[in-house]
């Protein structure tokens, strides 16, 4: 089996981006494959806590279904920083981390990469 | 598993912040020593990023051009269609150090890499 990372650019809200993410993930997953997940630009505001869309689906607490299945979640430290978004803000089991030292490893360590953006 | 990434750029240099993203990604998969090449193609749009008379100062902007610099600097290799930046803004000066290619050339260099990104 393989290991898919998936490239989020576009925030939770305003588009379905991250809602196509988390079931690409679910998808892979359930086909035995690994799943990362790295948050860029816009991106971030996938790991935040908190999220509480009325009448969407909440990607926030898809994420903690993803996890308890194998699945790695990163977001970019200087994007967080740069939008306000602060270290413990995170969901739980996620991280805020680098490009240098995740998004490479991610890239090194996987099979495929796909990239949602605008 | 993948030691190779071509982050391909689509994007104009000013007014986003996707071409400037795309360039630190490269730099910082390099700068990691996980992904030994991580090359740009600059395509569309994105060829106005090897612009060498661009002055971001003006717009109070990070400098694209300084970040298609820094990835120079440490050997990345960065290739611009050369007929899409030529068919924007005629016979102007690009950066030193850019590869023009044709789309032959772009196309070769998709599908040599295992991994493509594209901003």
């Amino acid at each position: 089996m393989g290991t898919l990372t998936i490239q989020i650019r576009s925030g939770t809200m305003m588009n379905m981006d991250t809602n196509v993410a988390v079931k690409l993930a679910r998808a892979a997953l359930d086909k035995g494959h690994g799943v990362k997940i790295f948050g860029y630009g816009e991106g971030v505001t996938l790991v935040k806590d908190g999220q509480d869309p009325k009448r969407f689906p909440n990607v926030g607490a898809e994420l903690s279904e993803l996890m308890s299945r194998g699945a790695e979640v990163i977001v970019c430290n200087t994007c967080t920083t740069a939008r306000g978004i602060k270290r413990g803000e995170e969901i739980a089991g996620t991280a805020i981390g680098s490009i240098t030292n995740d998004l490479s490893r991610f890239v090194s360590e996987s099979d495929r990469m796909v990239t949602l953006a605008r | 598993m993948t030691d190779d990434l071509l982050t391909i750029i689509t994007k104009q240099p000013y007014g986003s912040e996707d071409a400037f993203a795309g360039m630190r990604l490269a730099l910082g998969n390099l700068v990691s020593g996980l992904v030994p090449e991580a090359a740009v193609l600059l395509i569309g749009d994105g060829t106005l990023n090897a612009v060498a008379s661009q002055r971001s100062g003006v717009l109070g902007m990070p400098s694209n051009l300084e970040a298609l610099q820094d990835l120079l600097d440490m050997d990345a290799p960065v290739y611009c269609v050369e007929d899409d930046l030529r068919e924007r803004v005629g016979d102007v000066e690009a950066l030193e150090g850019v590869t023009m290619v044709g789309w032959e050339g772009a196309r070769e260099l998709l599908s040599r890499h295992h991994m493509v990104t594209t901003f």
